[in-house]
C-alpha cells in the first residue's frame, strides 16, 4: 500500500442557501497523518464526504494523486472511509466484513478470506474472524473497521471521528495503534475530529476549521505556539483571553491596555494599529505564582488535576486560569496571589471570534 | 403475569387479562373448534326412512279403522296395544329423520373431487405467485419510501400509498373491473388506437386471464407488503449502505448483501401476509372473474356453505385450506431463516 496526495482547490459546497464549505484549499502530502480539527457543524464531515465522493463540490476541484475526482462516485475513488459509528455489517462475520471490499472486486472467496485473515492479524484480531461484530468489544470493532477499510488497499484512508464512542483509556490506546498502523502501511490518513487532544497527539499536520473555512494549517506544535487567529488560539489548548486596546505597537511587539493593566507581548503577524481592539492570549501553564505584583487576584477555586493544580484567580470581572505544578505550597481558595508571565508567553492577536465566545 | 400485575395494578390487570382471554377463547379458539367439529361428522340423509314412516302411518290408520269396527273387547285391547306401539315407532322414525345420527370420521376430508383438488392446488400456487409478484413490485417502493431524501418526499410517497386504502376494498375491486372489462377503460384505449373494435366485439378478454386477477390482488394487498419491508428498512443505518458503496460494491451487491439480509424479517412478514390474504381472498375472484377466469378455492367453500348447504364439507374445505396455508407459512419461515420471535418484533 502506498499513500497519495490529496488536493482541494478553492472548494465551495452550498446546501440551499447554507454555505457548508467556503473556498477551502488544502494540500495533504502522500503518507501523511493529516487531521481536520473543528467544532461540530464547522464543515469537517462535509469535507470528508467531498474527498470520499459522497458529496460533489459546488465549485472547485478535488484531486487525489493528481487526478481530478469530478463525477467519480465513492466506489470508484482510491479512498476508504471509516464512519463515526463504524457501520460494520452486523449480519456478516468479522471475516466477511473485512473481505467485503474484495468480494465487490470479484476476488475469489478463498483468496479474499485469506487476505482478510492477514489483515485481521495486522490489527491483532487473529482467530476472531468467525464472530459477528456484535460479539466484539468497542476497541475490537474499531480494529475490524480499520481492517475492512485497509482491505481495499486505499491510497487515502478517511476517518470520521472513529474513536468518539470509546472510553478514555481505550481511546488513548487506539490513538497509538492508529498511528502505528499508519506508519506500517504508509497510507495517507485524513482524520476528522473535534477533540484537539486527539489531533495534537496523532497528526503530522492539522487544519483547524471554523464555519466552513480553514483557519490555519500547521504542525501541532506550530498551532499550539503560533496560532494565527483568536479562534485557533482558543480552540487548540486552553487559553486565558484578556481583551483590551492597543496602546503601542512595533513589529513583533505591542502593548495592550487590559483590565489587569498594560501588558506587553509579542504579536503574531505584523504590528496592530494603535487604538484598535486586541486580545492578549496567555496559556494557563505559562502563568506561575510569583512574589511580584504582576497580575494580582484572589483564588476562587482550586482543582487537582493530578500532576498540576488548576487555580481560578479572580481580579475584578476578569478570571484567569493557571496550571500550577503539584509541588510545594498551593494557595487555598480565598488567598491573595500574584501571577507572573514572560512577555514572550503573551500573544497579541487582533480581536476576532474565539472558540468559547 | 406477575410483571403485568406490578406494572398496571390489580383492576387494570384484570381488564387486560379478561380482554386477552376473551380474544383467545371467543374470537380464536371457539370458532376454530366449532369448525373443526363440523368438519369431522356427517349426517346421511336416509331415503328409506321416509318410506318406513309412510308405511307406519298407513298401518296406523288401518289399525284405527279396525279398532273402531271391532266389538270384541279382547281384540279391541289387542288393537289398542298395536296402535300405541305404532305411534311410538312413528315418533322414533320421525325423530331419526329430523336429526339423523351424526357419524364422526374423516369422511369429509377424503371426499374432495379431482376438480376441487385441482382448484385447491391452483389457488395455493396462485397465492404464492401473487406474494412473489407483490414482493418484486413493493420492495423498490418500500426502499424509496424508507430512504426518501427529505421527510417531505417520504410524507408525499406514504400519502400516495395510503390514499387508495382509504377506499373500501370492494370499491377498489370494482374500479379494476371497470378498467379490465370488455368495454372497459383499457379496451376503450385500445379501440382508440385501433387495437380493438368494440362494435365487432374484438377486444382483449382481460377478465378471463389470471393476469388481471394477479394485478388486482397485488394492488389490493400491496400495502401489506410495503409497510413491513419499509419498517425494517427504516431501522437500517444508511451508513451501512454508504460503507458498502465506499468499499466498491455495485448497487446490486449492496442490496443482495446488506439491504435485503437486513430487511428479511419484514420481507417474510409481507410475503406471509399477502400469501394468506390472497389464498383466502373471496371478493376479488368473485367480482372480477364472474365465472370466466376459473374458481378460487374460497369460492368453493362459500358454495358448500350457502348453496350446497353442506356445512360439514364446507368446514372440512376451509380447515384444509387453513392447515395447508399454515404449513406453507412455516415452510417459508424456515426458508427465510426467520423465527417467530423475529417476525413479531
Amino acid at each position: 500500500m502506498r499513500g497519495t496526495d490529496v488536493r482541494l482547490d478553492h472548494v465551495d459546497v452550498t446546501f440551499g442557501d447554507f454555505q457548508a464549505i467556503s473556498d477551502v484549499s488544502l494540500e495533504v502530502e502522500p503518507g501523511e497523518f493529516f487531521s481536520i480539527l473543528g467544532p461540530s457543524g464547522c464543515g469537517k464531515t462535509t469535507l470528508l464526504r467531498l474527498i470520499s465522493g459522497f458529496q460533489e463540490p459546488t465549485r472547485g476541484r478535488v484531486l487525489i494523486g493528481g487526478a481530478d475526482m469530478a463525477g467519480r462516485g465513492p466506489n470508484r475513488r482510491p479512498t476508504a472511509l471509516i464512519f463515526q459509528n463504524l457501520a460494520l455489517f452486523p449480519l456478516m462475520s468479522v471475516r466477511e466484513n473485512v473481505a467485503f471490499g474484495l468480494e465487490a472486486r470479484g476476488i475469489p472467496k478463498r483468496e479474499r478470506l485469506a487476505r482478510a485473515d492477514a489483515l485481521l492479524a495486522l490489527v491483532a484480531l487473529e482467530g476472531q474472524g468467525a464472530k459477528k461484530p456484535g460479539e466484539l468489544s468497542g476497541g475490537q470493532r474499531q480494529r475490524v473497521a480499520i481492517a475492512r477499510a485497509l482491505a481495499v488497499e486505499p491510497a487515502v484512508l478517511l476517518l470520521d471521528e472513529p474513536l468518539s464512542a470509546l472510553d478514555l483509556k481505550l481511546r488513548q490506546h487506539m490513538r497509538a495503534e492508529l498511528k502505528a498502523i499508519q506508519r506500517k502501511t504508509g497510507v495517507t490518513f485524513i482524520y476528522i475530529t473535534h477533540d484537539q487532544g486527539e489531533a495534537l497527539t496523532m497528526s503530522d499536520r492539522i487544519a483547524v476549521m471554523n464555519r466552513g473555512r480553514v483557519e490555519q494549517v500547521g504542525r501541532p506544535e506550530e498551532l499550539y505556539a503560533e496560532p494565527a487567529t483568536p479562534f485557533v488560539a482558543t480552540f487548540v489548548g486552553e487559553q486565558n483571553v484578556l481583551i483590551g486596546t492597543v496602546a503601542a505597537s512595533a513589529p513583533g511587539e505591542a502593548a495592550v491596555d487590559t483590565p489587569l493593566g498594560r501588558l506587553v507581548g509579542r504579536t503574531a503577524n505584523g504590528a496592530p494599529a494603535v487604538g484598535s481592539r486586541a486580545f492578549v492570549m496567555i496559556r494557563p501553564e505559562r502563568l506561575r505564582l510569583s512574589d511580584g505584583a504582576a497580575l494580582a487576584g484572589v483564588v476562587s477555586r482550586r482543582d487537582l488535576e493530578g500532576p498540576f493544580f488548576v487555580l481560578h484567580v479572580e481580579s475584578g470581572d476578569t478570571r484567569l486560569v493557571a496550571h500550577v505544578p503539584n509541588s510545594g505550597a498551593i494557595p487555598e481558595p480565598g488567598a491573595r496571589v500574584a501571577l507572573a508571565v514572560d512577555p514572550a508567553d503573551m500573544l497579541i492577536l487582533p480581536e476576532g471570534e474565539t472558540a468559547r465566545a | 403475569m406477575r410483571e403485568i400485575l406490578r406494572a398496571f395494578g390489580g383492576p387494570l390487570s384484570l381488564v387486560i387479562g379478561t380482554l386477552v382471554g376473551f380474544w383467545l377463547l371467543i374470537l380464536v379458539a371457539v370458532p376454530q373448534v366449532a369448525m373443526l367439529d363440523y368438519s369431522l361428522w356427517s349426517q346421511a340423509a336416509n331415503a328409506d326412512l321416509s318410506a318406513a314412516i309412510d308405511r307406519a302411518y298407513a298401518e296406523a290408520t288401518m289399525a284405527e279403522f279396525d279398532r273402531r269396527a271391532e266389538a270384541n273387547p279382547a281384540k279391541a285391547t289387542e288393537l289398542d296395544e298395536k296402535l300405541t306401539a305404532l305411534k311410538r315407532t312413528i315418533a322414533e322414525l320421525e325423530a331419526a329423520q329430523t336429526s339423523p345420527p351424526k357419524t364422526y370420521g374423516l369422511q369429509n376430508y377424503t371426499r374432495m373431487s379431482p376438480l376441487h383438488a385441482y382448484i385447491f392446488v391452483r389457488t395455493i400456487l396462485s397465492a404464492l405467485a401473487v406474494a412473489a409478484v407483490a414482493l418484486v413490485v413493493c420492495y423498490p417502493i418500500a426502499y424509496a419510501a424508507a430512504f426518501a431524501p427529505t421527510p417531505r418526499r417520504a410524507a408525499i410517497l406514504l400519502t400516495a400509498l395510503l390514499v387508495p386504502y382509504a377506499m373500501n376494498e370492494l370499491l377498489r375491486v370494482y374500479a379494476w373491473l371497470m378498467i379490465f372489462d370488455y368495454r372497459g377503460v383499457l379496451n376503450s384505449l385500445f379501440a382508440a388506437v385501433g387495437l380493438a373494435d368494440l362494435e365487432a366485439r374484438r377486444w382483449v378478454p382481460f377478465l378471463e386471464t389470471q393476469g388481471a386477477l394477479f394485478t388486482v390482488m397485488v394492488s389490493v394487498y400491496a400495502l401489506f407488503m410495503v409497510f413491513p419491508i419499509m419498517n425494517t428498512l427504516q431501522t437500517l443505518d444508511p451508513h451501512q449502505i454508504e460503507a458498502a458503496r465506499d468499499l466498491g460494491a455495485s448497487a446490486w451487491r449492496i442490496h443482495a448483501r446488506v439491504v435485503i439480509p437486513h430487511a428479511k424479517p419484514g420481507i417474510a412478514v409481507g410475503v406471509i401476509t399477502v400469501f394468506m390474504l390472497a389464498a383466502g381472498s373471496f371478493a376479488v375472484p368473485q367480482i372480477l372473474s364472474r365465472g370466466t377466469g376459473g374458481d378460487w378455492f374460497s369460492q368453493l367453500v362459500y358454495r358448500q356453505f350457502f348453496e350446497a348447504n353442506n356445512w360439514n364439507l364446507g368446514s372440512a374445505y376451509a380447515f384444509s385450506l387453513l392447515v395447508v396455508s399454515l404449513a406453507i407459512v412455516f415452510a417459508m419461515m424456515r426458508a427465510f431463516g426467520v423465527s417467530l420471535r423475529e417476525i413479531t418484533k
